[in-house]
This record gives C-alpha cells, structure tokens and sequence, in this order.
C-alpha cells in the first residue's frame, strides 16, 4: 500500500500543518458561539477535507474515515444547523488530536481503532445528544461536562494536566497569597477512568514526539531564498575577481576585492540566519488550549490574551522553548489566577486574565506571560526558604522584595517529587530557569500581591553564535561563553597570598568575605607540567563562572577580548571529552575549543571541593575563634575604609538614600513605624564624606545605651575575619581607638559607643551613677591584658567613666599585682589567650588564695564558645564579656561592683 | 558518502605514504586531499593519538597522529611532514604522515596477504601487501583505522 514514501511523506508534513491550525481555529469557532463565522468554519472544512482527500488517495482509512466525520460536524456548523457549544467542541478537539496522532505515525494508522471517536461524532452530528445539551449555556456545560471529560481522557493534554495535578507541589501553593484550593477534578473524579481505548496509550506517546517529520523541514520564503542565491552569485563573482588579482599579483585592487568580499559574506551569514527563523506563534498557538483545558479542570475562569505571534526567533530557541513556557502559562492559571468566587470577592472580574507577549527590545527577543492574579508574598517566600535551609534568616531579613521572588528559581525551593517527574516535562521553576539559561538566556518575575504576577524572559535571536571571551593559558586560546561568566577578578602579585589561600589541598579565592573553590586552567586540563609552573603569571586573572547551583573561580592567564563566535561540532575523536563544547574558528583562523562551565567543575570534582571548603571553614573557625574578630567592613568615601566589630552589629537594612530625613540636625530613618536616629561617619571624625550620593544606602544597627542607632555606611566591603594588630596611637580620635592594613587600606577601626556620645552627649546622661561617687572612693581595676591595643581601649573606656585602672601585661604580672596591691582591687578583668600566665590559670590562682577568693573576675574574650565558659566558670570566672563592646562591658562591672 | 569499493578484484588507486621508514598505501576514494596545513590546537587530556584540531576551511577537523597509531613513538616534526585528509564512514579526519609518495594502481590480484609476523596493531590495519620491484607497501583499511583509534579513545575514556 505504501509504496511511494515520497507521497506520502509529503502527506504528513501538509496535513501536520493543517492540523496544527484547526486547533486554534476550533477555539476561536467556540469562543464565538452561536455568532458564527462563516469563513473561519469554511478555513477548518477545508484544512479537515483535503487531510480527508489525501489519505482516501493513499488508502489510509482510518484517517479518511475519522477526518469525514469531523468534516460531518463541521458541515452542519457550516449551514448554522449546529451551535458550537463546548462539549460539541471538545469532541471535535479531541477527534482533531487524534487526527494528528494517527498523521504522525501514519505507517500504523490503519490498525487504530477510532471508533469512539467516530461515534462521539456520529451522535453529535445525528442530533441525539440531547437539544438542552446542545443549545445551553456553553459554559456550564464546560464544567457538567468534566467528568464525561476525564472518563474519556484520551488525549496526552489531559494526562499530562492529570500528572501536572498530581504534582503540584504544596510548596508553590503555600506560599502564593490565596493558595488555589486543591484541584477538585482530580480528586473528585467521579469514576476511575474507565477502561481506554487501546489506541490511548499510543496517542499519548505520539503527542509527546508530535510532528517529528514536520520538525526536520523549515519552510523558507521564496523571496528569502532568491537573495540566497543572488548572493552567492556575487561570492563567486567576488572570489573570481579575487583568484584573478591574485594570479596576476596586482596588489591595487585587492583591497577592494577584499571589502566585497567582506560585505557579501556578512550578509550571506545574516541571511542564512533569518531562514532559520520562526515565529514564535507556533509555540503560542497551544496555549489557548491549555489555558482553556486546565481552567475548565480547575474551575477556573481564564482568557488568555497574546501578542507578538509575529515575533521571530532561531528555529532551535522556539522549539526548546515550548516546555519552559507551557509550564509557566499552567503554573498562571494554577497558582496565578484565583477561584471565581475569590475574585469576586476581591472586587476583580471573574474571568482571570492571562497576557503572554513577545517582542524585541535591544537585540533580543522578551516574552512576557502576565496574569492579573493573587501575586506572591515576599514574606512568604522567604519564610519558606528559611524553613527548607536555602537561605539563613539574617539573608532574609536582607533580601529585598525582588531577590525573595527571585527565590522561586532557587533549586530545591519546590518540592524534589516536581523536579523528579516522571512525565519528563520539565516542571519546577528551577528548571524553568536552566532552561532558558541554557539558552543564553535570563528569567525574572515581578508580582504585587493580589494584583499579579509577570514572568519576564530574554531570550538570544539566535545560538548559532554565542558573545564569548576569550583567554589565554599556556599559549593556548579558549573560549568561555559570556553567559556563564558572572565576573572577572584581577588579584595583583602583591594580593595573591591574601586573596587564595588553601583549605585541604585544594585552592580557594576570597572574594567579598566569601570562598570561592579556585580552579587553575593549566592543571586542570594538565597544559602545563609541574616544571612549567615557573612560566605562570605573576599576578591572577580569575573568570568567576556561574551556571545553576555552580559557582567558581577559574583562573588562566590572560583574557583577551569579548568575540562573537560561530559554534563548529567536534568530530568524533574529541567530542567525547567532558570539558568541551565545541570549537570555534577565531578572526586569525585559529582553532579555539570552547570551554563547557560545568564539565570543567566535573572534572576537577569540584562538588567536593566546594564542600571541604564548607567544613574547613568551620574548622578554621573554631581554632581561630580566640585569636580572631569578625569586622565588618565599609566604605564612607572609597579611599578609606573603616571597621566595626560584628559583636557590635545588630543588624543591616538596605535602605533607599531618599528615606533619610533630616530633622533639625539629626539624621532620621522612619521604619517600621519608628525613626531611627543616624549617624554619619563624617559627623563625629575627621573622615570624608561620601564622594556620590547614591540611590541605595547601608544601614548598620546597634544598640546603645537601650536605644538602637544606626551608622550610614554607603559602601558595604567585606566580612571578614581578622587578626587584630592595631595600631592605637597614629590616628587615634575619639571614636577611632586604633587602625591597620587590611586589603592594602588603611582600616579605621571604629568605636561606635564613642562616635554615638560624641554626637549625642545626652543619650549617656542617665548612666551618670557613676558621678555621684565621690572621686576617690572610684573602685579600682586590675586589667590583665597582653594586647596593648586592647588593653589601652578598655583602660580608657574605663577611666573615662571615673575608674582607676591598674594594667598588666599578661596574667603572670598580674597575680604579681594583685599579692602585692590586694586591698585596693575591686575587680579583675582578665583576658583569657596571654603568655606566660593564661586568664583561666589566673583565675584558679585567685580563687586558690583566701584574701582574692571573693574577687569578681570579669573574662574578655573575642568569641568565646559554651565550652570555654564553662571551663571559665570552673575556673572561677564569673563572667564573660565581648572585647570590642564597652557598653556591655561598663554594664558588667556596674553589676558586679554593686554586688560587692 | 563517499563511494566506498568494496570489490576485492578490479584495479583500484592508492596513495602512498610514509610511517616511518615503511612505506602505505590507502585506497584514494578515501583521500580528500593532502596539505601541508599543520597549524593544530592542541586538546588537552585528549587521547595520545589524537594529535589536535585544525582548521580545514571553516570545518574543525581532527587531526590524529599515523605513528601513534602503529604503535611508534611520535617523531619530531619535519619539512616532508604532510597532512592527508581522509572521510570514512561520515567521519572527516586528519592523518600526520612522515611524508607523501606515488600515486599507485593495483589490480588487487597483485595484493598479498599480510605477512604473518606483523603485530597485533598492525595485523588488524593492514589488508595486504603488494609488492613493486624495490618496495613493500603495506595497504592499510581506512574503516580498521578509523575503528581503533576510536576504541583507543573509548578504552582510555
């Protein structure tokens, strides 16, 4: 029967894009009703008839015989002897999606059996479905209809929505404003699907590949295809002009033979491009039919408005685009738009609208899917991601609105069970998102609460050529595309041994306070030998490279300039090797291979890297905890840099520089209802202002004297552990009890107790117990400390509330103080890490002599861990307070001076 | 696809080269063509007889190295070096020769079995011998070629 493959070859590709219109048309003949429209009907008779004409000629009866009693239908539409209502529509849908099965895999299709089909269509067009049913209100049929629907869910959309119901994941529902009841249909079907026909299972594997012979053709314009042709003929033209000048060695005209020849292969290359562009229509085409299925299933009320079907894009994006974008309209239609009911009561329309558009902005190609649904609650979704680990709470109280949207795209925000779906269809917006950054692209969401929601994606216009940089290792030039590379680091030789260290072997970059795993290009594909090494660069050229969960430094030796290239395939040989993408042919006709993100942290097997990183972290932690104080570090003018101690800080707001208000000579900040008092740096010490205003600002808070204050800081740098060498004479200030080096700046380390009391005396006027003791009556301290910096800070905090300090070097000179002095020593305050005599040795020792045994000790420790207070507390320690917080510290000894 | 002869009798071209001091010869349907373009990137972590990637007007090509094929070390490069341009079974690939000869035709009656006392590497590549007045030439199987390096690149992968 099938004899002549060509034909029928032929057949399928004409009646695939047939079929792939009458869906559309079928929706838009329901969408008009009784109002019917003559034309539109005729257009589908006459796509449904010659599929019909076809397949009688090559003998397909199956097709022949179903697409007649589609036709049947259309016919009496046609002649207005029949009103399209839903339910009539549904079986014609269905029969139209069968159609297109059995065109797929037309070598089987005579073996189907389409009797149902056929009969559903029979009993349509005999009138004896029943004339209330047909003539009715079209929409409450819709939802009488479901369950005759779900029992004949033949077709792969119903399966897949069913898979899609099954899956939706609780986690998007609970976090959405007004969580979508649970999808009723599902679960109150009213029967277990009864017993499928046996084409089923095979119509929903042919939905799945659908139009796979239609897939490797393009349909290209005649017109387009003349100027092909119009210019090779002027390649030709050129390359003789080009052979011939140089044959003769004129060297005159070469040039210009060269700029022709520039010219026309440009626009041959450019041409050649727009044949492999399509509309993004045919992706859009199916979305009136989901949002019309899914809606109906949800008991939902849904238009779907679209735009820009004209807007063409490369061949390959369309097609990979079709599952991210269905996933996104259903994922409206689910959890964007609410029930009826609800939004009545929200005062918006019943009908939910969804609004997807595409359109070209700045060389590239947007889509937009919007719905005027119940929106997302930043607060919710941050709750959420705490709660599953994804972020810690002090990132969410940082984050603003748009990063806690963001957070949809984390991996691991929605459930495991979406992203392991069996149905294959990427579901989970984490996939959503690898997606389309696999294809160059970038995704982001807007929403405001109960108004609605956009999803908004940027989309290359083509992947045949991908913007990319390239660098240089050992004499070798790669290419790294530009969309994986999320910054490039420079460290000079003189920052190398600051910048990467290494933990467990392996090499780290410190990047804003952060360890990033550092990959070396040269040994990771083994380009130089160990002897080699000595040829590496002084200084570090670092790409930080970024794709899904992965992040890490790589670094090479030189980066040369950004280029266009045009991907070429590997051949066999090579194409296996995991770091490659692929190769490219740079200007000079150099052949640079490209290298693959991921397949590079694979082979270096970064993932244990990254985690031994985490644990050494803590390690480090831990044996430095004595040593080492957590600053924080910004910037008021970006040449000079300051420091706060993180003990200190309570938190940081990011806030806008227009919430500042001044009043009288304060600086407020209204929030959460209260102002908060600011300062600025400049204000209180000799520091310049800041250089620029800028639009976003940080706030450190802290607490003093019971009342939180906040310090502008307009650049935040870093957060970082450090050791303290301060040096405490050279810039010393009110409020600056010391600096150092850190980052090659000169660090101020700042007092904030004391830049607040210079500002605002009076906040400290209630503390003045202290003043009603007579001077000579002042309890005296006996401060053991071996760091001289500290010891001078915590001395003249001390006698600046009226003590009088004795100070030790370190606990041996201390306890040689203390047997001498005894009498007059009111207090000790000891530091706990000193040579010689440590702070807990000093403590047993006083506790052990009768005359100090009653002697309050106060313990100063930079972070001192439950462990250590307990031993501390055996040792006699009674308390332990935070180095660089004096406010605490002159609390503690108030309280234990009072008890004596 | 290049037509591919598989006739064992009848008069077929092959071009010859050289491995070392051996002499080969491959049937020319196969031969694309042969240049002196030995500008290559090399692929790091690539298998050793994969000697790196060229350009070949606009197509990157893989240039794979004839002595590491035959089981010989590399050998430095020389001015008779020469690049033979071989498509076999879809796969367009370079062949690093010590060196190109003659254009011969041989009737294949005039085609020997390979001698026995080969080795395993070469036993599997070379399809016969054929014998001129002063030479040898050892006929390699362009597919066998194509075959093991392949396997190498698979065994190693």
């Amino acid at each position: 029967m099938f004899q002549d493959d060509e034909l029928i070859h032929e057949f399928v590709v004409e009646s695939s894009s047939h079929l792939a219109e009458v869906e559309g048309q079928l929706l838009q003949i329901e969408a008009a009703g009784a109002d019917i429209d003559a034309n539109l009907v005729n257009t589908v008779f006459r796509g449904i008839h010659s599929v019909k004409g076809a397949a009688g000629f090559l003998g397909l009866t199956v097709v022949n015989a179903l697409a007649h009693s589609l036709e049947n239908v259309l016919n009496m539409i046609r002649n207005r002897e029949l009103i399209p209502t839903s339910p009539i529509v549904n079986a014609m849908l269905r029969a139209a999606d069968q159609l297109r099965s059995l065109v797929d895999n037309v070598a089987s299709s005579n073996s189907v059996d389409v009797s149902s089909f056929v009969d559903e269509l029979e009993a349509i067009a005999n009138g004896s479905l029943s004339e209330a049913e047909v003539v009715g209100d079209p929409h409450q049929h819709a939802i009488e209809n479901s369950g005759f629907e779900t029992e004949l869910a033949t077709d792969s959309y119903i399966n897949d929505d069913v898979a899609l119901l099954k899956d939706c994941d609780p986690a998007p529902e609970a976090v959405v404003a007004e969580p979508a009841p649970p999808p009723p249909i599902t679960k109150k079907a009213p029967s277990p699907p009864v017993e499928k026909p046996s084409m089923n299972q095979q119509s929903g594997n042919s939905q799945a590949k659908q139009a796979r012979p239609a897939d490797a053709f393009v349909r290209v314009n005649v017109a387009l295809l003349d100027r092909l042709m119009n210019l090779a003929g002027e390649l030709v033209l050129s390359r003789n002009q080009l052979l011939s000048a140089v044959s003769l060695g004129a060297k005159e005209g070469l040039e210009n033979i060269a700029s022709r020849v520039d010219q026309v292969t440009s626009e041959l290359q450019e041409t050649i491009m727009q044949t492999r562009m399509q509309p993004i229509g045919t992706i859009f085409s199916r979305f009136p039919r989901v949002v019309r299925d899914l809606s109906a299933k949800l008991g939902k009320e849904c238009s779907l408005e679209i735009e820009g079907n004209e807007v063409e894009v490369d061949k390959t994006i369309v097609e990979a685009m079709g599952d991210p974008l269905t996933h996104l309209v259903r994922n409206s239609v689910d959890h964007g738009i609410e029930r009826p009911e609800q939004r009545a009561a929200n005062g918006k329309l019943a009908m939910g609208t969804i609004r997807l558009r595409a359109f070209h902005q700045a060389g590239k190609v947007c889509i937009r899917i919007e719905d005027d649904g119940g929106g997302m609650d930043p607060a919710k979704l941050k709750a959420k991601a705490v709660e599953k680990g994804l972020i810690t709470g002090e990132q969410a109280s940082m984050m603003t609105d748009g990063e806690a949207l963001r957070l949809i795209f984390a991996p691991g925000f929605s459930t495991a069970a979406t992203v392991t779906d069996v149905s294959g269809r990427g579901v989970g917006m984490d996939v959503v998102r690898t997606n389309i950054e696999q294809l160059g692209g970038t995704v982001d969401i807007e929403s405001t609460l109960k108004q609605g929601s956009a999803v908004h994606i940027t989309l290359p216009l083509t992947l045949a050529i991908i913007p990319s940089m390239i660098i240089g290792c050992a004499g070798e030039r790669y290419a790294i595309p530009q969309s994986s590379i999320a910054e490039l680091v420079r460290v000079p030789q003189a920052d190398m041994e600051a910048k990467i260290g290494r933990v467990k072997g392996a090499e780290v970059l410190r990047l804003r306070g952060a360890l990033l795993p550092l990959v070396r290009l040269d040994s990771a594909l083994g380009l130089r030998t160990v002897d080699e090494y000595s040829e590496r660069p002084k200084s570090a050229n670092i790409l930080v490279l970024e794709t899904g969960q992965m992040r890490y430094g790589l670094l090479v030796d030189t980066l040369h300039d950004n280029e266009e290239i045009v991907v070429k395939p590997l051949g066999k040989h090579v194409k296996e090797l995991g770091y490659l993408a692929g190769a490219t042919i740079l200007g000079d006709g150099y052949v640079a291979l490209i290298l693959d993100v991921v397949g590079i942290a694979m082979q270096c097997n970064l993932r244990n890297i990254e985690s031994s990183v985490k644990d050494a972290i803590s390690d480090e932690d831990a044996a430095r905890a004595e040593e080492v104080h957590r600053l924080l570090l910004f910037a008021n003018h970006s040449t000079e840099q300051f420091a706060i101690p993180m003990a200190m800080v309570a938190r940081i707001e990011r806030i806008k520089a227009s919430d500042v208000r001044v009043v009288g000579n304060q600086n407020l900040l209204i929030y959460r209802g209260n102002s908060l008092p600011l300062l600025r740096v400049e204000e209180s010490i000799s520091a310049l202002p800041p250089e620029e205003s800028l639009a976003n600002l940080f706030v450190i808070v802290f607490r003093i004297a019971d009342r939180e204050v906040g310090l502008i800081a307009p650049i935040l740098r870093d957060i970082r552990d450090i050791q303290m060498k301060m040096d405490s004479k050279t810039l010393r200030e009110p409020g600056v009890p010391g600096a150092t080096v850190i980052d090659g700046y000169t660090t101020r380390l700042l007092d904030l107790v004391e830049l607040a009391r210079a500002r605002h005396p009076d906040w400290f006027v209630s503390e003045g117990i202290v003043e009603a003791v007579e001077p000579e009556e002042m309890p005296t301290i006996l401060l053991a400390e071996d760091s001289d910096f500290f010891r001078n800070h915590v001395q003249r905090t001390l006698e600046s509330d009226g003590y009088k300090v004795v100070g030790a070097v370190d606990g041996q000179d201390a306890w040689e103080h203390l047997q001498t002095i005894f009498d007059d020593i009111d207090l000790l305050i000891t530091d706990i890490e000193m040579p010689r005599m440590n702070g807990l040795e000093l403590a047993k020792a006083v506790r052990s002599l009768a005359a100090t045994s009653n002697l309050p000790i106060i313990a100063l420790t930079s972070l001192a861990s439950e462990d250590d207070q307990a031993r501390g507390t055996q040792a006699g320690i009674d308390e332990y307070q935070v180095k660089m917080d004096p406010a605490r510290l002159m609390d503690a000894v108030r309280r234990m001076l009072a008890k004596t | 696809m290049t037509k591919e002869k598989k006739t064992t009798s009848g008069v077929v071209q092959y071009t010859t080269f050289y491995c070392d001091q051996s002499l080969l010869g491959l049937d020319i349907s196969f031969v694309q063509e042969i240049n002196r373009n030995l500008d290559l990137t090399r692929v790091p972590l690539g298998h050793p007889c994969v000697r790196g990637v060229m350009n070949l007007r606009g197509e990157v090509v893989t240039m794979l190295d004839l002595r590491t094929l035959m089981g010989l070390p590399k050998s430095p490069n020389t001015i008779r070096n020469r690049n033979l341009v071989l498509k076999c079974e879809g796969e367009t690939f370079g062949l690093w020769v010590d060196g190109v000869a003659d254009i011969l035709t041989i009737d294949s009656q005039d085609i020997t079995p390979a001698p026995s006392n080969l080795s395993l590497v070469e036993s599997r590549l070379i399809r016969g011998v054929y014998q001129t007045e002063n030479k040898l030439v050892m006929l390699v199987e362009p597919r066998e070629l194509l075959a093991a390096s392949l396997t190498g690149i698979r065994a190693a992968a």
